[in-house]
């Protein structure tokens, strides 16, 4: 009689991630070893010089403040938000305050220099009012600041109004009967609440900070402000100094890994659901209902005013002659063909490692074992090897392959973009997917064990009607990344292989400001109409509750 | 002496629902009521206290309306069944914060909440966390609280119905001795007769939106 082998009845869900696992951090291994031992003869005799230390120095500064910023702001917001819960267009404010997550960079970048630019509209109204302007203030550190700010806020309001909605209605009602003032009510019952999720909440915006490319291209002005990505791109690009990228991808790779490592650690208290609740009937104190209001009132200008800008620059531009461009309808073709790879590349990569995953997560599945710890470990850290690995490094690392293998260079530019699109997409969709497939998992397992549904027809029954909303949103989110990313493309693109935010980026820097309009407009477009639609086609008009 | 008379409220939410509360209560007196989970116990908590406004009737405390005055301003202190406390504080600035919201007390203030802690019989847990407290701990510390705001009226919202047998029948009791005691007047809300049969004075039950006395 042969004895029931787990691995058996789970191999067709653990093997295959098992292998894309390991194939990612193969993956990572050959980039390390293009940066860090290939080259060791020159590099680990050279000490890092002073000027590498002044550009990590200012990277370090610049990520802290933006996120520290970015926290004060966002958690302002929140507080706001969720105390002003009959603000007009609330509901639409918080909605396109999440969608920031995949708003290309350059078109909010775009969006921020027409707003608050030289020759922008606080600007104007600043001379028509007072006969004074506030000048380029949004180039160099400020500006630096202030579109890390307009990105991470936004993207911290999400998780702090969730938290704050999250507070049992009772604790809001003992803070009413005993009379506390607002601050007290804050202190006493919503920073408690906060606090659990801000040091997670802080090092994931610290780390996008840190890794910060387009922003810190355009926005950053001089020399002086740049950042570990840009100096590595600045070498590669213009001054071709590989010793010098090589040098400064050491020490990105360096203080990546550290940060990880760090904020592995610094996980977001237990999830917390939110709980649905009514107005006070009494309000708020008028004081607070004041800050309340202006801080919503300044962040919905704040946050709109660029989109908008986006949208009326846009619509004044060229059309006709933009899509008469060979290059344009080269770069629209070449981005709608990777993003649409990088979705499909990203889904089945999610859905092997999300299912192998699972076997260890499950009760019932695969018992512990001295190996399971470590599989388990693996496949979970192959995952989120973007956080390690910024794309301008993976590009970097790519480049050095290209140049050591025959074959030509843009060959090489697709698969590191798809490469670094993939990573970048992947910690987000494996936050998404793995816990509805442990969902699906608990709740179907033993009636198809006991039944004996397996493989596509369990998929089939059990699987897809219940993950597939999620898998929508997973594959918009993954074309939304691509489409919208400046970094790997930055060191591969050229006149023959070009993609949208390429193309912007080059009409930005030669000052054809109308024909980038338009393609920022498109790009929002094209985000916008995917993020709308591609999660209702793959839901098919309903959402699967698992 | 607390009365309601015909105090209506009109619940939107979802299913429409039409309440009309009428009681009186005297000083010192406890109220049980009862009822099904939806018939409104909650909902008429919220009105006593001031989270809901009525829609008509009246509401008033030794002749005095109580409607207009925002939930501090009321002479009453709710227990609801969670979340009671401040987990982060001790139970010590747990219950002082029913006399000063800054937590800055007098000698005198501070003697007061250590005879709550006493009277509850929280000798010696004045400076543990209140998350670290158990169940029935934590139910006294509201208690204690609610006895330091000096407010006449005390609503509770099934505060026991989490808490093993055992404690909640010493609960129970607690209330009883608070109730004579204190002279409060009590009103407990909960979906077990046996709660109101423990110490109730007088027990209604609570069906298609009227209280009917039992």
């Amino acid at each position: 009689m042969s004895s029931f082998s787990p691995l058996r009845r789970f191999g067709i869900s653990f093997w295959p991630g098992l292998a894309v696992g390991a194939a990612l951090l193969c993956l990572a291994g050959t980039i390390f070893a293009q940066i860090v031992i290939l080259p060791q003869t020159t590099t680990v005799s050279a000490a890092l010089d002073a000027q590498i230390w002044s550009i990590l120095r200012f990277t370090l500064f610049q990520a802290a403040l933006s996120t520290l910023l970015s926290i004060g702001l966002g958690t302002a917001l929140a507080w706001s938000l969720f105390h002003q819960r009959r603000f007009p267009g609330r509901g639409a404010l918080i909605s396109l305050l999440s969608s920031t997550l995949v708003l290309p960079t350059l078109v909010a970048v775009l969006g921020l220099v027409t707003v608050f630019g030289r020759n922008g509209w606080l600007n104007d109204l600043a001379e028509a009012l007072s006969g004074h302007s506030f000048g380029a203030f949004l180039y160099g550190l400020t500006g630096i600041l202030v579109a890390h700010v307009y990105f991470n806020a936004s993207f911290a309001v999400r998780g702090l109004l969730h938290r704050l909605e999250a507070i049992p209605a009772e604790k809001f009602k003992l803070a009413r009967s005993l009379g506390l003032t607002p601050w007290q009510r804050f202190k006493l019952v919503e920073w408690p609440a906060l606090k659990g999720t801000l040091p997670s909440m802080a090092s994931t915006i610290f780390l996008l900070c840190f890794t910060s490319f387009a922003i810190v291209l355009t926005l950053g002005g001089s020399p002086k402000y740049n950042t570990l990505e840009v100096a590595i791109y600045e070498a590669v690009k213009f001054d071709f100094d590989l010793l010098r990228a090589l040098k400064l991808a050491l020490a990105q790779l360096a203080v990546c890994a550290f940060l990880v490592v760090v904020a592995s650690g610094l996980r977001a208290s237990s999830s917390a659901i939110a709980q649905a609740r009514t107005p006070s009937i009494w309000g708020e104190p008028f004081g607070a209902r004041c800050a309340q209001l202006g801080i919503t009132g300044f962040c919905a200008i704040a946050f709109l005013a660029p989109l908008a800008a986006v949208l009326i620059d846009g619509l004044q531009a060229d059309f006709t002659k933009l899509f008469a461009e060979a290059t344009f309808r080269r770069a629209l073709f070449t981005s709608l063909v990777l993003a649409s790879a990088s979705s499909v590349f990203t889904i089945a990569i999610a859905l092997a490692l999300g299912f192998a995953r699972r076997n260890f997560s499950v009760p019932g599945r695969i018992p512990a074992s001295w190996w399971t710890p470590v599989v388990s470990r693996v496949l979970a850290f192959s995952g989120t090897l973007y956080l390690a690995i910024p794309s301008l490094v993976l590009g970097l690392g790519f480049f050095l392959i290209a140049r050591q293998f025959a074959g030509p260079l843009n060959f090489w530019a697709v698969i590191a973009l798809l490469c670094a699109n993939v990573l970048m997409a992947l910690p987000f969709s494996l936050a998404i997917l793995v816990p509805a497939m442990e969902k699906t998992a608990l709740r179907f397992d033993k009636l198809c064990f006991s039944m004996g549904i397996r493989g596509i027809a369990r998929w089939r029954l059990a699987e897809w009607p219940f993950l597939r909303a999620d898998l929508g949103y997973v594959a918009a989110l993954a074309f939304c990344f691509s489409l919208g990313d400046l970094g790997v493309i930055a060191l591969f693109g050229n006149q023959d292989f070009a993609t949208l935010p390429w193309l912007l980026y080059q009409k930005m820097g030669s000052y054809r400001t109308h024909d980038a309009a338009g393609i920022a407009l498109i790009l929002l477009a094209l985000t916008i109409t995917v993020f709308a639609l591609v999660p209702r086609v793959f839901a098919g008009g309903r959402d699967a509750e698992t | 002496m607390l009365k309601l008379d015909a105090l209506t409220y009109h619940h939107t939410n979802g299913q429409s629902q039409i309440y009309e509360f009428s009681m009186h209560s005297k000083t010192g007196q406890i109220t049980g009521i009862t009822g099904q989970s939806g018939s409104g116990k909650s909902t008429l908590l919220d009105l006593i206290a001031g989270f809901l406004l009525p829609h008509s009737g009246s509401l008033t405390w030794n002749d005095k309306d109580l409607t207009p005055l925002p939930p501090e301003a009321r002479p009453v202190t709710i227990l609801f069944q969670n979340d009671n406390l401040f987990d982060h504080l001790s139970a010590e600035k747990n219950i002082a914060i029913g006399i000063n919201t800054s937590l800055r007390l007098s000698a005198g203030e501070t003697k007061k909440v250590r005879q709550a802690l006493n009277d509850t019989g929280l000798e010696g847990f004045g400076a543990r966390r209140a998350g670290s407290l158990s169940g029935g701990e934590q139910q006294r510390v509201a208690l204690a609280r609610a006895l330091v705001r000096d407010t006449p009226v005390l609503l509770l919202d099934e505060p026991f119905s989490a808490l093993d047998g055992e404690t909640r029948a010493t609960m129970l009791d607690l209330v009883g001795e608070i109730a004579v005691k204190y002279h409060r007047t009590v009103l407990m809300v909960t979906h077990d007769e046996r709660d109101c049969s423990a110490i109730a004075d007088q027990h209604f039950t609570l069906s298609n939106g009227k209280l009917h006395r039992v």
